[in-house]
């Protein structure tokens, strides 16, 4: 049953929340309307191609998200959306997004941070963020082979000194030797990409302790 | 426009040291009142193809100083021209213009600040912070006959960089200049410093 | 820092400092385009292109752009109040192209079908109402700037 437009206010806030590429369309009820039995229906639109497209899974929808991952996929496009709150036989006029690149805008998330000691060293092996994919069996897709400048910056706190340092590192292994037995050292990492300025995801703060000093123990044996 | 009878400002001249580059004048002084500046710049872009219009300088439309840190008006290397009028009221001075054209590649680059510190058996260097333009390359060696220099790309950041695991009872000696990306041009290295390892030397 | 064009190389401009003025007036541009089913700077023109022929396109476009794009677009600028990160694009797409004519004798064959591919973009613009075109051109620089980052050297 067609509705009458433009009777209620526009849903607020309607943008893009994009982390690896998983692109999630959110926004708030329309202003006095928080609470009531509201329900909306999400459109999107290719930059350069002709008309605007329905995302069933988004019609007459109680919750306040869709997600468009599947059908803004390539990042290389830009898309836009727009979203109407309809309550009863009302509905409010379209609210839309500004243009959306995912390319551009996506938020790196934080590499797999894998660490294992010995006595005097921690080895840390990172594993690059994953595109978001429609399905579980796909083959994935790591965000390095599509951003080739893909950087990490690793910083480790040693807990016993109190102090913390960086290094900025393009690979994926790197060793980080003479420390001191029996330490805990704390290392967080994050990724970054060079371009236009994008929200940044830390790893959670890992924390593993150097063995303690072999020599020492058998001393003491 | 109001009748200039207000004396414009006079020996505009910028000094720039490492990217920060600072227009100043000659105050134009009234007895008991408060003289205001206005700054405005054209890159080269503007004097080409849009010769009629100023931009106004980011920090100083208006300021009471007779200077202007013009460092966040100045985003191309590309030759700059700027000018100062004076303001009291209403009464509002003829523009002076900058006699020769400023160009950030001009800037004078100095030797950064260092510090080297130890983290157990690392090697940790933290640099001055000059901004966003620079780059440092640092050089690090073991003091020692025919030691090997290595070089390191480090960009700013908050916390100290490492730089390498040494050996204890070992001396190891730094370096390091800036580069600047947007003018392509470094400064001299700074004075060496050298550390030695606390612990025995290795056995050979 | 600097960019190779397959021959041409460019120092000088911090493609930082391009993506930082782009982001502070994005919106605003963007939002004055209103033809969404126009994108000039198409997949077809900048896709899949050579290392011989990206000089060509580039030295193209730039050219268009600080001849055509900026100066048809400088009073709206004004009008928005983004005159200064205008301006810092101005200025380094000038740089750019007084430094990419400096290498013009390095120019390899591959001119004809960089050529054909500028003039997909131009064609595409001009067939739109002028103001909307340049409105249009001005908002997809950030399509140009990733395209121009696939050339910068760390």
């Amino acid at each position: 049953v067609p509705c009458v437009s433009g009777d209620l206010p526009k849903p607020t806030n309607v943008a893009f929340i994009s982390i690896n590429m998983k692109n999630i369309l959110q926004w708030n009820p329309p202003e006095g309307l928080q609470g009531m039995e509201v329900s909306y229906t999400v459109q999107y639109f290719i930059y350069g191609q002709k008309k605007w497209l329905n995302k069933s899974e988004c019609r007459n929808i109680s919750r306040t998200y869709c997600d468009l991952s599947a059908e803004t996929s390539d990042y290389e496009h830009q898309y836009y959306a727009k979203v109407k709150a309809m309550w009863g036989t009302n509905c409010s006029k379209w609210a839309e997004t500004g243009r959306f690149y995912p390319f551009l805008e996506t938020q790196i998330g934080p590499p797999e941070v894998a660490l294992t000691t010995d006595e005097k060293s921690i080895s840390i092996v990172l594993t690059a963020p994953k595109k978001w994919k429609k399905n579980p069996e796909e083959s994935s897709i790591s965000m390095q082979q599509i951003y080739s400048n893909l950087k990490y910056n690793v910083s480790i706190y040693n807990t016993k000194s109190n102090r913390t340092w960086s290094q900025c590192v393009t690979n994926h292994t790197l060793v980080f030797s003479w420390l001191e037995p029996g330490t805990l050292y704390c290392v967080l990492v994050e990724s970054f990409v060079p371009g236009p300025p994008r929200l940044t995801h830390p790893s959670e703060r890992q924390c593993v302790s150097t063995l303690e000093d072999q020599t020492t123990a058998l001393e003491v044996k | 426009d109001g009748v200039a009878v207000l004396p414009a400002p006079q020996n505009l001249s910028v000094q720039s040291t490492n990217m920060k580059h600072v227009l100043t004048w000659s105050p134009v002084t009234v007895p008991e009142e408060i003289v205001h500046y206005s700054v405005e710049y054209q890159g080269e872009y503007e004097s080409l193809y849009t010769s009629h219009i100023w931009i106004p300088s980011i920090w100083c439309s208006p300021t009471q100083r007779p200077e202007c840190d013009i460092t966040e008006d100045i985003t191309a290397t590309v030759s700059y021209s700027l000018r100062v009028r004076a303001t009291l009221g209403s009464l509002t001075s003829a523009w002076s213009t900058l006699k020769h054209r400023f160009n950030q590649n001009s800037t004078i680059l100095t030797p950064p600040g260092m510090e080297i510190t130890m983290d157990g058996f690392h090697l940790l260097i933290k640099l001055e912070d000059l901004g966003p333009h620079f780059e440092f390359f640092v050089s690090y060696w073991r003091r020692e006959p025919g030691a090997k220099e290595h070089i390191k790309v480090v960009r700013p950041g908050v916390l100290p960089v490492y730089l390498e695991t040494v050996e204890p009872g070992a001396a190891y000696c730094v370096k390091a200049r800036t580069f600047v990306k947007a003018i392509g041009r470094h400064s001299a290295f700074s004075p060496t410093e050298c550390v030695k390892v606390q612990g025995e030397a290795l056995p050979l | 820092q600097e960019f190779q064009f397959g021959p041409c190389r460019v120092e000088g401009v911090v493609l930082q400092k391009l993506w930082q003025a782009f982001w502070a007036m994005k919106d605003i541009v963007q939002a004055q385009d209103n033809i969404m089913s126009v994108r000039l700077l198409r997949k077809e023109v900048l896709q899949n292109v050579s290392e011989t022929e990206s000089c060509h396109l580039i030295r193209a476009l730039l050219r268009f752009y600080v001849n055509t794009v900026f100066k048809n677009y400088h009073d709206k600028a004004v009008e928005f109040g983004i005159l200064k990160p205008f301006s810092t694009l101005a200025n380094n797409f000038f740089v750019l192209v007084s430094k990419l004519q400096a290498s013009q004798e390095k120019m390899f064959s591959t001119r004809k079908s960089a050529r054909r591919r500028f003039l997909l973009f131009y064609q595409a613009f001009k067939q739109l109402d002028r103001e909307a075109a340049v409105t249009k051109a001005f908002g997809e620089m950030d399509i140009l700037l990733s395209w121009m980052e696939k050339f910068y050297q760390l």
